[in-house]
């Protein structure tokens, strides 16, 4: 207990002085010589104030200047790619990522690992017919290392463009929306840079979920059938193929996303919109395919062009009649002209009536 | 701290239009060191000025130039840079030492260096106890403090602050007024824009002002209160007698006119002020009368401007 309050305490209410009107000026010092003026130094001292609000304030401002060395070119950018990375795992000090987007991420990530179960439920289930169908369905083979990226309905025309909706939607947009870009734009942080760092952290989380868990499936595969250096050998390339057109993926998904993100003042918008780009190319071509049965018109689909591609890179019969060539300068136009308007916006960005 | 050769600020002949809009125009100018107020009415061309300087927007015509280097080109000269935006927007999900410490990360320091600092200028500028408390909570005053704690966190030579005292309460802006303060005397170069005439002048004499888009004047306060003569000067004194008082004014050389104002006060109409104040207490004196308040209503800022922006339109 502090000395004022004890003195506080022990005043008896009559002998409390009257407290001062506002026309005694200057009202804390007044109060303070009394108080002070009470005591005569001795131990039996008291001071008569019964106050417990305080008198005034030191207010005392230190400026120390800092004398470290600022990092390089990338630290800085080490320091956005971590910021919104981090923010999938731990929202504190990162980026803000919805619970629900977080979720999703989860869910989707959990979702794309269950041929791991089933590999490792045909293991131990071994001998049976039971197994051997679990192994043809599940096991590592080209068909089912192109279906892990770019084969399931479900996976492929569900969860990766939802999960690509999910993390790029906002990525730009939130920051048009809500002027935050400006924190970039008053450091000594390029345009470029931060185009570059945002784009690179929408790409490894979506390279996390999609690629990670294919690496995750080959590698499993192999280790529940304990598998040695011919299998290694007989398969590598076919993985390898099934790689590429994962990271083809996410690159084609990550440009056009971003793209989308840029121009929309809304994730929402750029959500929507980057599915209504996956789906609605793939109906009109599907489309265009039952009435005059031709495949051409699935180089509008992304998808359709990765998926041929990816057809191609693992070695299996394409589904697709048109040529390879075409798919593949559809994908290249896709990603330019995704990031050519991406560089645009983001170029024009806080750039107020230019 | 930038060389005497190399002004942390200059424009030259430096104009922005907005198509048929002026933003600024021909605009000449160099700071180095100390507090500068930059004031003028809204739409005075005072944000486009710091836009420029921020390479937010590029000039029209004219070179911009901080620490000698095209901030429209190059980011570089951001190092040395710290600014705080009228209308910024922060991460309101982080606690203040997290934004300040992530937005230090963005100018390259490391972890440690980031968090030791942030606390560091979150205490310089009164929001220790609250350091940890998300942004979103903050008041108005607290949100403009924690700006101008992230602007000085990589301790830059040069700081931009654009308008930081609107919406603060009277303490948050004694406070801010305070800090900055401070910088200039420690011979950083703050640049401090705003409208509000009394606020620029309890911080600084030295002022730049901006009548749409235009460089009106630039320098010290009273200096430049000095050079417009062909303005009279008014000294208003209240007595109990103001007509015996103005019978006594009448006959000297300094004052050319008096007048009455409406509460009964007498106003001595001058153009060499400090020649008025030298007679001022001896036809007091003389006079016998009893006189209640002595005020300069022109010597300040508000009265300064009115005279400027009044020639200018």
């Amino acid at each position: 207990m502090s000395a004022e309050e004890s003195n506080t305490d022990n005043l008896p209410d009559q002998e409390l002085p009257e407290t001062p009107t506002p026309a005694d000026t200057e009202l804390g010092q007044t109060r303070m010589e009394v108080a002070y003026g009470a005591g005569d130094g001795d131990d039996d001292a008291q001071a008569i104030v019964a106050r417990k609000a305080s008198m005034g304030v030191l207010y005392e401002q230190i400026y120390r200047p800092w004398n470290g060395e600022l990092g390089p070119r990338w630290v800085r950018n080490y320091a956005i790619f971590r910021h919104h990375v981090y923010g999938i795992f731990r929202g504190k000090g990162h980026r803000y990522y919805n619970p629900f987007v977080r979720l999703s991420i989860l869910v989707i990530f959990l979702t794309s690992l269950t041929p791991i179960a089933m590999i490792f439920l045909s293991v131990t289930i071994s001998g049976g017919e039971g197994s051997d169908w679990l192994n043809r369905m599940w096991g590592v083979n080209r068909y089912n290392l192109w279906g892990q990226v770019l084969g399931y309905f479900p996976r492929n025309l569900c969860m990766w463009p939802l999960l690509t909706a999910l993390v790029v939607g906002g990525m730009i947009s939130d920051d048009r929306k809500n002027g935050t870009s400006a924190i970039y734009f008053s450091r000594p942080v390029t345009r470029a840079d931060y185009t570059a760092m945002k784009y690179l952290s929408s790409a490894v989380v979506l390279g996390f979920v999609i690629v990670f868990s294919y690496m995750l499936y080959y590698t499993s595969a192999i280790v529940f059938n304990g598998e040695g250096w011919a299998y290694l050998i007989d398969t590598l390339p076919i993985f390898l193929g099934g790689l590429l057109a994962g990271i083809l993926l996410v690159i084609t998904y990550t440009s056009i996303g971003m793209a989308l993100s840029s121009v929309s003042q809304s994730r929402f918008f750029a959500a929507i919109g980057f599915l209504a780009i996956i789906f609605g190319t793939k109906v009109v071509a599907l489309m265009i395919e039952l009435i005059f049965e031709t495949t051409v018109f699935y180089i509008l689909s992304p998808y359709d062009s990765l998926a041929h591609l990816g057809q191609w890179l693992v070695g299996i019969p394409a589904n697709y009649e048109h040529s390879l060539a075409l798919s593949i300068i559809s994908i290249l136009l896709y990603n330019a002209a995704s990031i050519g308007l991406l560089v645009t916006r983001v170029r024009s960005l806080e750039v107020t009536r230019e | 701290m930038s060389t005497k050769t190399t002004p942390a600020v200059l424009l030259e002949k430096c104009s922005k239009w907005y198509g048929q809009v002026i933003g600024i125009n021909d605009v000449s100018l160099a700071i180095d060191g100390g507090v500068t107020g930059i004031l003028g009415p809204n739409g005075a061309g005072k944000s486009t000025l710091f836009k420029l300087l921020m390479g937010r927007l590029k000039p029209s015509s004219g070179n911009v130039r901080l620490f000698g280097v095209d901030p429209w080109v190059s980011t570089s000269p951001y190092r040395r840079v710290g600014y705080v935006a009228e209308t910024e927007k922060l991460y309101d999900w982080m606690t203040g030492h997290d934004f300040v410490s992530t937005l230090a990360r963005l100018h390259g320091m490391t972890r440690e260096e980031a968090s030791d600092r942030a606390s560091h200028v979150l205490d310089f500028v009164g929001l220790s106890d609250v350091q940890n408390k998300e942004i979103g909570k903050y008041s108005k005053g607290m949100r403009q403090r924690v700006k101008i704690a992230h602007a000085l966190v990589h301790d830059p030579d040069l700081i931009i602050l654009d308008e930081p005292l609107h919406g603060c309460d009277p303490i948050a802006r004694t406070s801010i007024m305070s800090v900055i303060r401070d910088l200039g005397s420690q011979g950083k170069t703050v640049l401090v824009s705003s409208h509000i005439l009394d606020e620029i002048e309890r911080i600084t004499e030295q002022i730049v002002i901006l009548h749409n888009g235009r460089l009106l004047a630039l320098g010290n306060l009273h200096a430049i209160r000095d050079l417009l003569d062909k303005h009279p000067h008014r000294i208003l004194i209240r007595t109990e007698n103001p007509r015996k008082l103005a019978e006594s004014f009448v006959p000297e050389d300094p004052v050319y006119g008096v007048r009455f104002a409406e509460d009964g006060a007498l106003e001595v109409l001058t153009n060499d002020l400090s020649a008025a104040h030298e007679v001022l207490p001896r036809v007091i004196v003389d006079s016998g009368l009893k006189v209640t308040s002595i005020e300069n209503p022109d010597d300040n800022l508000e009265a300064l401007l009115g005279y400027l922006v009044g020639d200018a339109s």
